[in-house]
């Protein structure tokens, strides 16, 4: 399921830290390669990646700190039914939530919200990071891992709107001369743009941090 | 064991909880927007009247028929919501006719999940404002990459969604057949 996962306690580490590896170091989608369902299917436009990356930061952040609050009653053998619950729980709370107040957005998200259950970012980073530590810690892992989960497909989706579709945010960019290319907008600009995306990513990456990386 | 089912149970009932309790809260404002999505789309099919009021009629299995009533209560005709089968699935379409049924007002995609940029474009009002005006005492048609003859009925289908623009037409053309018949059954 997952690539790197922290397993240490996170006692010695500062709060900044903890946030700022879910954005870069750690980034759920460039580096840690979880969640590609939704990176790949939603990120059509720039607003379809905001509203999914919101969405399941709010769902992260929730099922974290509660399954680290509960992480000391919680049987081991039916922890993963347990964490599924509460996710499935708070997945279902968003999607009601968007359908009252943003019915557009959950309009063009469809199904895609109700399949953040099976997001492997959430389950992942409760069984790895919310269960190990205490509770404030588990947010802020959670709001750090969202947060670079959001960025992430906030800029796929910029780039895939902006030549698929000639807009940002719906505003069109160009004059009527500009032909879209429409194949970023379909599934395989969606893996052209991810794949190009995450080689500039580790290239930088590489080039800034040469010894964290082997860590 | 015994601990195991306690502490399942416990979480089962908590969730169901909290959920019935979010439910009830949000039920009403998503059956709100249910209605005012519908209201804003039977409007636009009648060029936008917003003080306008749809009264639903009977239809049949496959299409809903709403008469539509301007504010100073004129009649503005009736909307037929009908289904056409797209490339990605069913596209739900509302097609507004005058008074007299006799010619297409406006049509408004109410569902589909057609590809964006392609299919999706049916959503346009390039695409949309062709079928304003057309009979419908004949059959819609669609061409490709040559100027449509709106007097003949046809359209220009959207390029590179042959399959989508096909469907609308299809799908406008069944539901009329049906719905035509059983407005005019009403009046007499």
């Amino acid at each position: 399921m997952a690539v790197t996962m922290e397993a240490a306690p996170a006692k010695s580490r500062s709060i900044t830290a903890e946030f700022m590896k879910g954005l870069v170091r750690e980034n759920p989608v460039f580096v840690q390669v979880l969640g590609m369902c939704p990176t790949l299917a939603v990120t059509t436009s720039v607003a379809n990646g905001i509203g999914m990356g919101l969405a399941t930061t709010f769902v992260l952040v929730f099922s974290a700190l509660i399954a680290s609050v509960i992480k000391r009653i919680v049987p081991n053998e039916v922890r993963i039914p347990i964490y599924a619950v509460i996710i499935a729980t708070f997945v279902t709370i968003a999607d009601l939530v968007l359908k009252a107040y943003f019915p557009p957005l959950s309009a063009s998200l469809g199904p895609y919200v109700p399949l953040i259950v099976v997001n492997c970012i959430i389950m992942g980073r409760v069984e790895a990071f919310a269960t190990r530590n205490a509770p404030g810690i588990s947010v802020v892992d959670a709001l750090g891992m969202g947060a670079g989960f959001t960025v992430s497909l906030m800029v796929l989706g910029a780039v895939r709107e902006i030549l698929g579709n000639g807009s940002i945010l719906g505003f069109a960019l160009f004059g009527d001369g500009f032909t879209p290319m429409l194949v970023m907008i379909l599934p395989p600009g969606a893996f052209l743009t991810l794949g190009i995306l995450m080689a500039i990513f580790n290239a930088l990456k590489a080039n800034r941090e040469p010894v964290l990386i082997r860590t | 064991m015994r601990k195991l089912l306690i502490t399942l149970t416990l979480v089962m009932i908590l969730s169901g909880l909290v959920l019935a309790a979010t439910f009830q809260g949000l039920t009403d404002r998503i059956e709100e927007n249910r209605v005012a999505a519908l209201n804003a789309s039977l409007a636009a099919v009648f060029g936008g009247d917003a003080d306008a009021t749809f009264a639903e009629l009977p239809g049949s299995d496959e299409t809903t028929i709403y008469e539509g009533t301007a504010a100073n209560g004129t009649a503005l005709g009736y909307a037929v919501r009908l289904p056409a089968q797209g490339y990605g699935g069913q596209i739900t379409l509302l097609v507004g006719l005058g008074p007299d049924l006799r010619s297409i007002r406006g049509i408004e995609v109410v569902e589909h999940i057609e590809t964006p940029g392609l299919g999706g474009r049916i959503t346009e009002t390039e695409f949309r404002e062709q079928f304003v005006g057309l009979d419908t005492q004949i059959d819609l048609s669609y061409v490709k990459n040559i100027e449509p003859n709106a007097d003949v009925n046809e359209v220009q289908a959207i390029s590179g969604a042959t399959i989508t623009s096909s469907a609308i037409v299809t799908g406008i053309n069944e539901g009329l057949a049906q719905a035509i018949p059983a407005i005019e059954g009403r009046a007499e």
